[in-house]
Parts: C-alpha cells; structure tokens; sequence
C-alpha cells in the first residue's frame, strides 16, 4: 500500500512538474474533432474581436531598455528605427499615445493584403493581445521557428515550415520596397504587365485599322468591283 | 449554286470544344471577378448570381478543373491531328496553327495595306492573329490550371515548394487572368463580332462552314490550295438553318454582352480593390 501510494505521489509529482516545465500546446497540436470547429470557427463568431482588445500597459517608469528610444515612433517605412524594434518583447514600447491608436493608423501597408481585406482577420488574431512582441523576438509565436505551428496551424491544419514562409503581408508587388524584399514577385509582376500592355498595345490598334480599313473597301467595292486597286 | 456555297472549316468536335471552352470561360470570368471585386458592391452583386463568395471559389474550382480536363483532352485531340508519316511537314504545314515565318511575312504586308501601301497579303486556312488568338489561350490555361492547383493545394504546394511561391502563384494566376479577359472581351469579340467583315457576327465557329465567296476573299490560298489538291468539292456544305441561327446569334450575343459588362465594370470599379 505505502509503496503504491509512493508511486502515485511521484507519478502526480511528474506530471506536475511536466505541465509547469513543458511549452504550451502549439495550435498545430491541438486536438481536432471536426475540421470546422477550429479556432477560425470561433474566432469569426463574434465579428467584435477589436471592442475588446488588450491595451498596452504603461510604461514603467524606472525600467529602461538600452538602445530602445522614447517617444514619438517614426512611422515612415525607412526610418532605421523601425527596424531596431524587431527583436523586442514588447514591439510598441516607449510610444506615446498608443493606446488610442488603432494598429492601422501606423502599419496601413499591412491592411492591404488577402488575410486582412478578404478574410476579414484582426492584427490581434495572428500577432497575439499585449504585448505585441517582434516576430524575431525568440519567444514570439510568430518567430518563424515556430509560426506555422503557433499560428498559421490555428486556421491552416498541417501548416509547415514552408507553408509558413508564405508572405502575408505582402509588399505591392510593382513597388521599390518588393524589388528589395520579394523580388521574384516583382519581376512576375512586371512581366505580366509588360505582356498585358505589349498584347493590348499592339492589338488593339490593330483591331481598329482592320475595321477601319476593311469599312473603306466595302465602301468603294460598288465603284470598282472588278479590281482590288485603291 | 445555292446548295454548295459554303467551306468547311471546322469539325463537329471543334465546335464543341468551343461552346465548352466559351462557357467555361465566361463562367471562370464571372465567379473570378466577383471573388477579385468582393470588396466592392458590384463585387458583392456578381458574387450573388453565383450563390456568395464562398460559392463562387467552389464553381471555379470545379470549372477549372474540367478546363484542365478538356485541355488536356484537346491536346490529346491536336497530336491525333498530326500526320505522324511527316510529322515536321504536319505540323508547320498550311493546315497547322503552329506560326511560321509566312505568318511573319503577312503581318508585314497586312501593316502597309492598313495605309494603302500594298495589297493585302493572300492568306491560308489560318491567319497570324487566329494562330496568336489560338496559342494565348494554349498557354494562358497550363499557366492559370497550374497556379489556379498551387492555390487550390495550398499545403501540398509547400511539401515541394517554399510557401512564398504561393504569393507568386496568386499574381499570376490573376494577372493572366486579366489579360486573358482584356484579350477576349476586346480582341477577339472585335474580330468575331465588330469588324465589318465580320458584323453583325463571324458564324463560322457555330456553322463550322464559311462562305465560298468570303473565304476567296479573306482566305485566297487557302481556297486555290483546296483547288490544287482537287479536294474544293469534297469540304462544300449548305447553309445553317434558321433556328440554329437564331440560337446562336442569340446565345453569340449573350455571351459578348455578359463579356463587355464584365470588363468595364470590372475597369471602373478597379480602383476600389482593397488589394494593392
């Protein structure tokens, strides 16, 4: 009996101490009882995820992070600044007035893509509540080490690495800024639209003189039927 | 000779293969576009006659599918077509469409008689701009079935390709999309319908047959061709009748309305895709 009881004191100890020392369930490891009643499913029911959204905490005022500025964000898409966030836990930190700001007022580029147009997904959906952390941030579940399973794997079953490298947002695929970043999408999109303006340049004129021309000749055909002259 | 005056030009089954591919087309265009244009009211309204959004991606998925299906059937068509003796003398033969130099040299001609600076060039069974109108289709559907598949198979994709080739993919497949729909609706319903050899309609598709006297005037080689090889006689038909003409002017006329309403709406309301 003593031994028995032992083993389950160990056995609950273990389990215990699993629960506290292991990650949290991935969504791509949840368990599935039918393909439609998955986070998407439940995510879509009330329509009013951004009336309820977290806001930031304040600032502490003793804490400071080195290299982090206070203050205005710059929110030009160049500013170096930008890209020194990338790897915080708390991507907004320092920024004065966030909390009345929506998360479009400053990212608007990225509310132009299929996710968020077609789809109809909130930033806070994929990018978590407060605090925001970098999508390099190690613990971020948008980290690219783990985003198909922390995140795309919520809507997308059987997301992988590769899948996850999809860009969702991504950049307007004529632009500079893709050029740089995605320039495969670049040049696809430039040779499609140099083929649909070449194609349209030339037949479309084309087109017209032939009508233009063969209206002419039946004009005169009554004058001179016998000869194709003029 | 009232009963012997029309040429044939196409088969039974090349008909078909046009009614099909046509529908399919117009079908493709319609749930395509209220799926591009959702975000917009017309958008919304198109999505409607389809059964909604939703709906709409379904009956694409299916009709391209069964695009895939007659192309692939159609290829298998056209390789049957190929004298196999002579395969070169077959296929860049008078009777193919595949373009040679002659079709170069056409063009040339056709572009000084535009500005009355030549006669216009004597043309065989199938002119440059029917071999252009035939090969952008040709290798337009590969390029929308293949990517239209990337897109229908998101995650089999990524097993064999990185996932950013999905962003490539949808581009693609929309941009060819376009161009498909620029090209159809402007081009080529000009040449059947507007032009005016061609007006009020070109019915040598439904027919399958054109008239003598317009072929020797639009196609003369190919008409002396025929003579030369003694084989005129043996590809005269009769004329439609009524009731299948009127079908299909009506059907004809259908379907370039439902094109041409397509694409200005689809050109006005271009600005408002929330997409960039």
């Amino acid at each position: 009996m003593d031994r028995m009881s032992s083993l389950q004191i160990w056995m609950a100890g273990a389990l215990l101490a699993g629960v506290m020392l292991l990650a949290n369930t991935a969504s791509a490891q949840e368990e599935v009882a039918s393909a439609i009643r998955r986070y998407k499913a439940y995510e879509a029911s009330t329509g009013y995820y951004e009336e309820y959204e977290v806001l930031p905490r304040r600032q502490l005022p003793l804490v400071s992070i080195p290299g982090v500025r206070r203050g205005l964000f710059p929110y030009s898409p160049t500013a170096a600044s930008v890209r020194n966030r990338s790897r915080l836990a708390d991507s907004h930190l320092g920024i004065k007035f966030y909390e009345r700001r929506r998360c479009e007022a400053c990212h608007v580029e990225q509310t132009r893509d299929i996710h968020t147009v077609r789809a109809n997904l909130t930033c806070r959906q994929c990018h978590g509540g407060e605090p925001v952390a970098s999508i390099a941030h190690y613990y971020s579940p948008l980290n690219p080490i783990r985003r198909h399973a922390y995140v795309c794997a919520k809507c997308h079953e059987g997301a992988s690495a590769s899948y996850a490298s999809y860009v969702v947002h991504e950049p307007a695929a004529g632009s500079s800024l893709a050029r740089t970043s995605f320039p495969v999408l670049y040049y696809a999109y430039w040779f499609m639209l140099v083929l649909l303006v070449g194609t349209m340049a030339f037949f479309i004129p084309h087109s017209l003189l032939v009508g233009l021309r063969e209206l002419f000749k039946k004009k005169r055909k009554p004058k001179n039927a016998d000869s194709n002259a003029h | 000779m009232p009963t012997a005056t029309r040429i044939k030009r196409f088969t039974k089954l090349e008909q078909i293969t046009h009614l099909c591919l046509m529908l399919a087309f117009i079908i493709q265009s319609a749930t395509g576009f209220a799926r591009l244009y959702i975000t917009t009211g017309w958008g919304k309204k198109l999505s409607y006659v389809f059964g909604g959004y939703d709906t709409c991606l379904v009956i694409h998925k299916w009709v391209g599918v069964l695009m895939i299906v007659g192309f692939v059937l159609h290829t298998i068509y056209m390789l049957t077509r190929i004298k196999w003796r002579s395969p070169a003398k077959s296929i860049f033969g008078p009777d193919s469409l595949v373009p040679n130099f002659q079709d170069l040299k056409h063009l040339g001609q056709r572009i000084l008689w535009f500005f009355g600076l030549g006669s216009p060039p004597k043309l065989d069974r199938w002119s440059y701009w029917e071999k252009f109108d035939y090969f952008a289709v040709y290798w337009g559907l590969p390029l929308l079935a293949i990517t239209g598949l990337m897109a229908m198979y998101p995650l089999v994709t990524s097993r064999f390709l990185p996932g950013w080739s999905l962003n490539v993919a949808v581009l693609l497949h929309r941009a060819e999309a376009i161009l498909a729909v620029a090209y159809i609706f402007i081009v080529h319903f000009f040449i059947g319908h507007l032009r005016p050899t061609s007006f009020p309609m070109n019915e040598t598709m439904f027919t399958g047959s054109m008239d003598l006297e317009e072929a020797i005037e639009e196609k003369p080689a190919w008409v002396q061709r025929l003579k030369d090889e003694g084989k005129l006689e043996t590809v005269l038909g009769s004329p439609p009748a009524l009731w299948y003409r009127v079908l299909y002017f009506v059907f004809g006329y259908a379907i370039v309305i439902f094109g041409v309403y397509l694409l200005i709406n689809g050109i006005i309301y271009s600005r408002y895709v929330a997409l960039h």
